[in-house]
Parts: structure tokens; sequence; C-alpha cells
């Protein structure tokens, strides 16, 4: 047993528990120095999970491998970004800077696990700690009606979705009597033919999932809570919350599922299809910019699963890459809506007007989120989808890519829209807006990131496809 | 000991009311109430496959289930008081501020 | 389709009977002279002020949440303890890590002033 696997988790919770800690007996509170100690957390855990090997513990139940560690990066790159960029939103707005930072460590470590996850109970588990802490994450503004409403919404509808994650659970594991997920899909395999019961868990777990995803038909919650709740919270929880779906949901299907892959390939693709037009047609109609990200990535999370219905090593790949690039153009978007909001109060897509004239870096850090958001090439969002798509039509679903090609056209329209309102529309006021260090520090790490991965793809490639080798396809 | 199909059975008709409930009320306390049922229709399939296959994973697995249940109507709770503090009710309903 | 739950199933027969036959039989038999203090809420003997529906000190609601966290978690104290010898350290010290975790939960509660009265 070689527990140092669990170190960089472990680190991380500890830090959690001393910052909350500490700051319930401190007299005064001082949200940078908290927001500065929680960062050096998370780069610690980060810097440690480079030297973690391969490995697993408890038979099985925590396992560390390229895959897991590549998820796990993910996780703690979203976090540190999103509390970078929130530092200054926190000390100006929020009350209880300790706990928030504290729910954000102890929802990133529920993520580590539920990567690591290689069995159903410690799945079940992970995922619950992260969605819990997301729940009081969202309602934490708590004067705030909006921040309240959001978090009411996505905890009746998260805990309802985990219920019915759990039923088909309880199926899976009465069909296969295993918990263990290799155990599982050994089983499955071996028994020849599906059951119905085996039917009805795929549809329960593609329902519980599509939750987490928020993939239509199961994205009512999405738009309400990523308006509703605090804007750092909606950018983390764009990225990491959808990442920690895929991370379980590929693990189960890719690894325990793959025997009885026939069944739940056409599930998939019809919760895709209808998660890329619904995305997309409806984020034309959106008036608020968190809105309008919010149906961007129900669209996101649809061409995600267009690569995923083909089932291959590249899907996997794929999807890597494009949670990377999708990580920092989604999150620095998110934070230039902090920076704009923190200046002008509002979140209106018409109030953008004229920024090009009021702060021309921001205006041109958010056209290059916007163009790797439609994937435009020299942007990460380019190869992303590049790959994602490629996956597919090597498969030979071409119906799909071409509604996935299709969709990304109408996208242009409302990532376009933005561009287009802040570099030639006049400016309702000539007030510069100033922007403080952190965000400029959160702007340039996301801008370099999604150049970086756009321009000189191969070592996220590389990487992408080491995750990739621990499932047998 | 009972067949496996009786506890399987009942555990669904008690999960097809959980979700009844969790679409059909309108009030946030009583659609959290609905949520545990849901959970614990789910504990009783999972304690049913558990006896009939004899292995104890399924046990753990409750144990775990009803942790998690009580974290979730700790939180669920104060978000509904706070939701009260804001609105007198908690029709959801009147749970409208933002829509699209 | 014997499974001794028969018996069962006849004793919740009889007692539904028997409650449903003692209630009529009585109001058949006693007198019916119905007054104002009688028909109040009864309030262990003592004569009721106001309204049931009040609002509740939320110290209340405070303690109780603290109360259903602390509770579930002896759930898994207890095959632990059954199981204690077979287990041996390593459980021991699984249990310790635990319940400090506990520990530093209701540190922050106390901390944070849960755990003191306020009305």
């Amino acid at each position: 047993m070689d527990y140092s696997l669990l170190i960089p988790e472990v680190v991380l919770f500890v830090w959690a528990l001393v910052l909350l800690l500490y700051n319930a007996s401190a007299k005064t509170e001082n949200p940078r120095a908290i927001g500065l100690f929680a960062l050096i957390g998370l780069v610690a855990a980060f810097v440690i999970l480079w030297f973690v090997p391969d490995g697993s513990l408890f038979g099985k139940t925590f396992i560390s491998d390229t895959y897991a560690r590549g998820f796990k990066m993910i996780f703690l790159l979203a976090a540190i970004v999103t509390v970078i960029g929130s530092v200054d939103f926190a000390s100006k707005h929020m009350k209880h800077t300790g706990e928030f930072y504290s729910l954000i460590m102890l929802c990133v470590t529920g993520m580590m696990f539920l990567a690591s996850a290689g069995e159903l109970i410690s799945l079940y588990v992970a995922l619950e700690l992260s969605t819990i802490s997301l729940y009081i994450l969202a309602a934490f503004l708590k004067k705030d009606l909006k921040s309240t409403e959001a978090g009411l919404k996505y905890l009746i509808l998260g805990a309802a979705s985990s219920g019915i994650l759990l039923y088909g659970l309880s199926l899976l594991y009465g069909l296969t009597g295993s918990t263990v997920l290799d155990e599982i899909g050994y089983r499955l395999f071996l028994n020849e033919g599906t059951t119905i019961a085996a039917v009805f868990a795929i549809v329960m777990f593609v329902a519980g999932f599509g939750f987490k995803l928020a993939a239509a038909p199961f994205h009512m919650w999405a738009p309400d809570v990523y308006e509703g709740a605090p804007t750092p919270v909606t950018a983390f929880l764009s990225v990491a919350s959808k990442a920690a779906g895929l991370v379980a949901f590929v693990r189960l299907f890719f690894n325990s599922l793959l025997a009885i892959k026939p069944e739940w390939v056409v599930i998939v693709e019809i919760v895709a299809i209808l998660a890329m037009v619904v995305g997309n047609v409806v984020a034309l109609l959106q008036k608020n910019i968190k809105r309008m990200l919010a149906y961007s990535s129900i669209a996101q999370v649809g061409y995600v699963l267009v690569a995923l219905s083909a089932g291959i090593d590249l899907s996997v790949t794929s999807m890597m890459i494009f949670l990377l690039a999708y990580l920092f153009a989604n999150i620095g978007a998110f934070i230039v809506v902090i920076a704009f909001s923190n200046a002008t109060g509002s979140d209106n897509i018409e109030d953008y007007s004229g920024l090009w004239k009021r702060k021309p870096s921001l205006a041109i850090v958010m056209t290059i989120y916007m163009l790797s958001l439609v994937g435009i090439p020299l942007t990460g969002g380019f190869i992303a989808k590049y790959f994602l798509f490629g996956a597919a039509v090597k498969e030979g679903l071409y119906t799909l890519v071409v509604i996935a090609i299709l969709t990304s056209v109408i996208s242009l329209f409302y990532y376009m829209n933005v561009v287009r309102i802040m570099m030639f529309r006049p400016a309702p006021s000539a007030d510069k807006i100033a922007l403080p260090w952190m965000i400029k520090l959160g702007l340039a790490i996301s801008v370099i990131m999604v150049l970086l991965i756009g321009i000189w793809p191969g070592p996220f490639y590389a990487w992408g496809q080491l995750a990739s080798t621990i499932f047998h396809f | 000991m009972a067949p496996l199909a009786n506890y399987l059975v009942l555990a669904a008709i008690l999960f097809a009311l959980g979700v009844w409930g969790v679409l059909r009320n309108r009030n946030a306390l009583i659609i959290f109430m609905c949520i545990e049922l849901m959970l614990n229709a789910v504990n009783l399939t999972f304690m049913g496959f558990s006896a009939y296959l004899n292995d104890y994973s399924g046990q753990v697995f409750v144990f775990l289930i009803m942790a998690v249940a009580a974290a979730e109507v700790a939180v669920g709770l104060a978000i509904i008081v706070s939701i009260f503090r804001h609105k007198e009710n908690v029709n959801v309903d009147e749970i409208n501020v933002m829509k699209w | 389709m014997d499974y001794g739950y028969g018996l069962i199933g006849i004793f919740i027969l009889f007692g539904i009977v028997f409650v449903i036959f003692t209630i009529f039989f009585a109001g058949l038999l006693r007198p019916q002279r119905p007054n104002k203090t009688k028909l109040e809420n009864y309030e262990c003997g003592e004569a009721p002020m106001g309204g049931a529906w009040i609002q509740y000190n939320v110290g209340f609601y405070i303690y109780a949440l603290i109360f259903v966290i602390f509770d579930v978690e002896v759930v898994f104290l207890f095959p632990w303890a059954v199981a204690f010898k077979q287990l041996g350290l390593f459980a021991l010290i699984e249990m310790l890590i635990f319940i400090a975790i506990l520990i530093a939960g209701l540190a922050y509660a106390w901390k944070k002033g849960a755990l003191t009265w306020e009305s």
C-alpha cells in the first residue's frame, strides 16, 4: 500500500480545514491574504501531483493513473485561475471569504477523488462531496435573492438527479454483484446479451450524468444557476462541474459498460444532438452575458458527447484537449465579466458597447476567448474541435459531425455579437475601466494558454493521448 | 427471506412515488422529502441485492448514502431557510426572479 | 406464500378493528356535553396561549442541524466497533482520522458561536 498516492488530496483537504478553522477563530478577516493562502494550497497540490506515481489503493477504490492525474490537473487549474480572478470580487462583495475559498478547495478535493474513483461507492461519495460544496457556493451571497434562488434550484434538481443516478448504480450492482468498476466491466463482458435491467441502468446514468454535464434535455437548471450564482462560482462551476461529470461518465462508460456499447451509444448521440441544437439556438436570444455563456456551455458539452459516442481512444484524447482549452477560454471570459461588472455593475451584453474605447486590452482578450469558443484556427478551441470531430469522423458518425458543424456556424453569431458590440458600438460613457493586478494575471494566464494550445498543440496532444491509454478499446 | 423480486418491486414503487412527488409538489420542503424517499428506495434496492448476492458492499453503500443524505438535508434546509427569509414562503412556483 | 407474515397480518387486522370498535362504541356510550374549555387544545393542563403556528427561534434549527450531522456519522462507528478485533490497528488509525475530522467540524461550529444560545 503506497499511501503517497493520496498526498495531493490530503494536502488540499488539510489546507481547507486549516483555512476554515483559522478563519473562524480570527477576529478580523483579510480577504486578500485568505485568497493568497488558498492559492498557495492549490498550487502546492498541483506541484505535488506531478510527482505522484501510478498505482491503486484499498482494492482499486482509489486509482492513480494517467487519466486520473490528467483530470486532477484540469480541476486544480480551474480552481487556480478562478481564485486568481476572484480575489477582488470576494474582497468587494463577499462576507465569509474563508468559507468561500475552503469550499472551493473541498470541492476540488471531491473532484480529485472522483477522478481516482475506481469503485461505485467512492465514485458516489466523491461526486456528492463536490456537488454539495457547489450548492453552498451557488447560494453563497445569502443577502442576494438571485443567488439564494440559484442555490435552491441547483440543490433540488441536483439532489433529484443524484437519486436517479444512484438508482442506476444500484441496478448495476444487482446485475453484476460487484461495485468495482473493472470487475463490473469483466462480468458484463462475460454475460452474453444484455438484460432490460442494464438498459434501465444506462438510461438512469445518462439522465444523472446529463444533469451534471448540463446537457439538453437535462439543462434546465444551468442558465438560472449560472446567472444567479456569484460570478467566480459560475466560472468555476461552468468548467469544473462539467469536467467532474465527464471524468466519472467516461470512466464508468468506457471502463465498465464498454461491453454493452451498442445499448448506450444511441442515447448518448441523441443527447449530443439535443445539447448542440438547444444550446446554440437559445444562446442567440440571450441578453445577459452569464446566461449566454450558460447556453454556450450546454452546446460545448454536446460537441464532447459527439466525440464520446465514437467510443475510441481519440475520443478520450480529444476530450482532454477540449477541456483544457475550454477551461482557459471560459474562465477567462468569466474573469472579463467579473472585471466588467466590478467596474459598471452590469452583466448585460448591451452594456459592453464601446469597451474597446474604455479598456482596449479587456476587449482584445475577450475577443480571443470568444474566438476560441467558436473554434477559429490559432486558438485552443480550434484544436479541440478538430480532434473532437476527428474522433467522430474516424468512426463514420457523419450525421453527428454535420450537425455539429452547422450548429457551430450558428454559435458564430452570438459569440461574434459580443465582439461586434465591444468593438463597433459607441461607448455610453468615457470612463476608463481599471483592472486590479490579480485580474490582469488571471486574464494573462488564460490568454497565453488559449493561444499556446492553438499554436503548439503537440505537448497537449501527447498529454491527452497518455490519459487515453488506460482504456482498452 | 422473501424473494428478491418483492424488495425490488417495493423499491421501484417507492422510487416512482418519490419522482412523482418531486415533479408534482410545489412546496420546496415536500420536494425535499420526496428526494429522501427516492434515496431510501435506492437503499432498499441495495439491501435487497446485498442480501440476495450475499455481498456486503451493498450494505456499505447504504451507510454512505445515509450519511451523504444527511449532509444534503443540512445544506438544503439552510438554503430553504434563507429563501424563506427573502420571500416568506417556499413555493417553487414563486421562485422565479430569473427566466429565459 | 407462508413467510411467517400471516400472523403479523392477523395482528395488524386485529389492531385496526379493535381501535375502530372501541372508539365507535365509546362514542355511543359516553355523555356528550361539550363546553369551551373542554374543546381547547391540551397543553399539559395549562391554559393555552396563542396559536401553535408560531415562529421558532432559529437557534433550535442550528442545534437540530448539528445534531443530524453528528448523529448520522455514528453509523460508521458501529460496524467498526463490532469488527474491531479483526480489523486491528489500521482501522483504529482510520477511525481516529475520521473522528478528528468530525472534531474539526465541531470546533468550527463552536468558534462560529453555533453552540451558544442567543435569545
